[in-house]
């Protein structure tokens, strides 16, 4: 390098010695055509690639979460509903405890109101019983003090050859 | 050993004409609207966003693959920077931050990604974001919206911004300078991040693809310069990890850029709100 000298050597030694950054003639037109290029895409991007972007991005995330929420909400309408049927079995469920329950209580009542009935039937038949039994006892037993009464006069008439009277008879009696 | 590649990392950032366009004068500036091989590529990678985005901005409820990529790219402004960073109140100013970031990107991409044609001698590609006028551009860009919202939005209160609140006073006579510097060399750092990171690799990729040839070059002479092949394959080696932190980097710078980008804008819409 060092034994050249013409022109093209001492330029290129120019650039070798700085930055060709640095080399201000290319500036102004590098700057214009960059701020044209760089407001051509700004404009791009601000009225259509942004907006188109971010909006099917948005869309999508609105579609997501209104299928979330359509999702849950089901869901949601779902679970109560089987709460409902849940709710809706036990009643019945209760409602035909309750009414076993009524039917057992009546029969319990009926029978023990029949029972008692019957006993009272029963316990009236056999006081009827021992009244009639008292009665007959108590005749059986006047028939027996007229027959030893008969008897006592007749053993009176054949012992002594006379009658007896009913008084003696009924002193003897008492006696 | 006659013609030796001299090894110039700096030549892939030589601006050449590719079609001679009209030249202004505005003022004492003249400006070239020529279209250069650093024009060419800015206007391929516009190209490339506008088309991809104009195939891919389906309104799909299930994305395909291209899709799904833009609204990914989308998400990245929206819900990871815009949404957390500034909040509801930030929605509008998506647009902005989403253009920066993609410009960058694909500007970054383009000048890793088509380097490929570079083995053939095609020169597709310019790396666009190492050139610090455009970096420059769009940090002076994003820097005066932001400055000229808080203008706009709050008039003088914005100026509050410059006073952190809950100090004694006295200490103002310090903290405001110090807040103004630190605040007004933002956009000098906006421009230089992007710019060194995309020069520096560049460089370093450029000067082990030299090696490769140079040393390729002197191995081919043949008896004990056999050798060079050694470092010459190991050059290679190394560009190929340095593409993969490279397309890292691209990303990265362009994810930088937005953020900080998000996070001054966030200073100027929530105003009082954030300090």
């Amino acid at each position: 390098m060092a034994t050249e000298t013409q022109d093209g050597t001492a330029s290129a030694e120019a650039h070798a010695a700085g930055l060709p950054q640095f080399d201000l003639q290319w500036w102004p037109g590098q700057i214009a055509w960059f701020l044209i290029m760089f407001l051509v895409v700004l404009a791009f991007v601000r009225l259509f690639a942004a907006p188109r972007v971010g909006g099917t991005i948005e869309v999508r995330e609105e579609k997501i979460s209104g299928d979330i929420a359509d999702a849950r909400r089901l869901r949601d309408e779902a679970e109560a509903q089987a709460a409902a049927a849940a709710a809706e079995t036990a009643q019945a469920r209760a409602a035909a405890q309750r009414v076993a329950a009524d039917a057992r209580a009546r029969a319990q009542a009926e029978v023990t109101a029949k029972l008692g009935e019957e006993e009272a039937k029963l316990a009236a038949k056999g006081a009827q019983a021992e009244a009639r039994i008292a009665t007959a006892r108590d005749a059986a037993m006047a028939n027996v003090a007229a027959i030893a009464a008969d008897a006592a006069g007749a053993i009176v008439g054949k012992l002594t050859g006379r009658a007896a009277s009913p008084a003696e008879l009924a002193a003897a009696r008492g006696s | 050993m006659a013609q030796q590649p001299a090894i110039d990392p700096m030549h892939q950032f030589l601006i050449h004409k590719v079609v001679s366009g009209p030249v202004f004068h505005v003022g004492g500036l003249t400006v070239d609207m020529s279209i250069t091989n650093s024009v060419a590529s800015m206007i391929a990678g516009a190209m490339i966003l506008i088309v991809f985005f104009a195939l891919t901005a389906r309104r799909e409820i299930v994305p395909n693959r291209g899709q799904a990529l833009a609204e990914s790219l989308y998400n990245i402004i929206d819900r990871v920077l815009v949404g957390p960073i500034i909040g509801h109140e930030g929605k509008p100013y998506v647009p902005y931050i989403l253009s920066l970031f993609l410009v960058i990107l694909v500007l970054n991409l383009m000048s890793v990604v088509l380097a490929i044609g570079n083995i053939g001698g095609l020169d597709l590609t310019f790396a666009v974001t190492s050139q610090l006028a455009v970096t420059a551009t769009l940090a002076v860009l994003t820097f005066f919206s932001v400055f000229l919202l808080g203008f706009i939005k709050h008039g003088p209160k914005f100026l509050t911004l410059f006073a952190p609140s809950g100090m004694p006073w006295p200490m103002l006579f310090f903290m405001v300078p110090i807040e103004m510097i630190s605040y007004f060399v933002r956009p000098v750092t906006l421009a230089m991040r992007l710019f060194g990171n995309m020069l520096g690799g560049h460089v370093v990729m450029s000067l082990f693809g030299s090696f490769v040839v140079a040393l390729g070059i002197v191995a081919l002479s043949g008896g004990v310069a056999t050798l060079a092949f050694i470092p010459s394959v190991l050059s290679f080696t190394m560009i190929v990890a340095l593409t993969g932190l490279e397309l890292v980097v691209a990303v990265l710078q362009a994810f930088v850029f937005a953020a900080l980008a998000t996070v001054y804008l966030n200073e100027v819409v929530n105003l009082g709100h954030g300090h």
